[in-house]
């Protein structure tokens, strides 16, 4: 991944692999209990079942498959920019959810982090559209000349 | 850059479709596609009622002797007569019954909910998502 930020190459490099280390995990804690996840999904009621169980399979492998992307460098500017859009619908879903007045958890990490309120888990969503946001710059960013 | 970025997207979309066909190939028998009946209720909410669950294990007596919840009694339609004894003497209004069978698929929990609250009038009667085996993916 070409750094074209005002960072060190060294601190692109270790943002990038804490980013997919980070989609991996998320993924991982929810392809493992594909129904809880599914259930999550219901509960932002937005997606019909039909909709939330299939997506429960798919969502945490598409989170995986991109977070080990980043890590390996490879396809990653295809891998920023879903895991920018899904973070966004996360936190659009996030958002949602709470003006709505429906209290859930967000099941982004599965429920590792059910503890987690509502402003945690909008702040570690930002944090995270920022780090990707930075990345998604660093790699496109024509160098100065 | 544009092609090249959807390109790439579309490869990992790819992608991850393979072990996401494969995993819900894999799961499709033991998992319900259809939305979680109103009377449904998942380990964690159940866990969350503490001491006030009755659970109510309705798998074949072996498989209860084999290993169960903690504290569940055993109730299945085969040994209806004998085992709704035990089960009411430990019953009260104040406990909610959470009866479970092997996975999400069984329908025994659903028979012994019904006889529950059909034939013995009981209420606050749920049925564990995805049974033992949803249980059991919770303590690891």
């Amino acid at each position: 991944m070409i750094n074209n930020s005002k960072l060190p190459g060294w601190m692109v490099v270790v943002l990038r692999i804490l980013i997919g280390a980070l989609f991996i995990y998320a993924g991982a804690t929810k392809a493992i209990t594909p129904l809880r996840f599914a259930t999550d999904i219901a509960n932002f009621h937005l997606l019909p079942w039909v909709a939330a169980m299939p997506l429960a399979f798919y969502l945490p492998w598409f989170e995986i498959v991109c977070g080990a992307a980043l890590l390996l460098s490879r396809l990653h500017r295809g891998a920023i920019f879903i895991l920018l859009t899904l973070t966004f619908v996360f936190i659009l879903a996030l958002t949602s959810a709470r003006i709505r007045g429906i209290d859930i958890s967000c099941g982004c990490f599965g429920h590792a982090a059910r503890d987690l309120s509502f402003g945690s888990h909008l702040l570690l969503n930002v944090a995270v559209l920022a780090v990707l946001l930075f990345l998604w710059q660093a790699g496109f960013r024509r160098p100065r000349a | 850059m544009i092609r090249e970025v959807g390109r790439q997207a579309v490869l990992l979309a790819g992608l991850a479709l393979l072990p996401a066909l494969a995993q819900a190939l894999h799961l499709h028998d033991r998992i319900s596609w259809q939305p979680p009946a109103a009377d449904e209720v998942t380990v964690s909410r159940a866990k969350e009622w503490g001491d006030a669950v009755m659970w109510l294990d309705a798998r074949p007596i072996d498989d209860f002797n084999s290993a169960h919840i903690p504290r569940a009694l055993p109730l299945n339609t085969a040994d209806w007569d004998s085992l709704l004894g035990p089960v009411l003497n430990s019953w009260s209004p104040a406990r909610r019954i959470v009866v479970y069978c092997s996975r999400q698929s069984c329908d025994a929990s659903r028979e012994v909910a019904r006889r529950l609250r059909d034939e013995a009038g009981l209420k606050n009667i749920y049925v564990l998502t995805g049974g033992w085996e949803a249980w059991q993916e919770s303590g690891k």
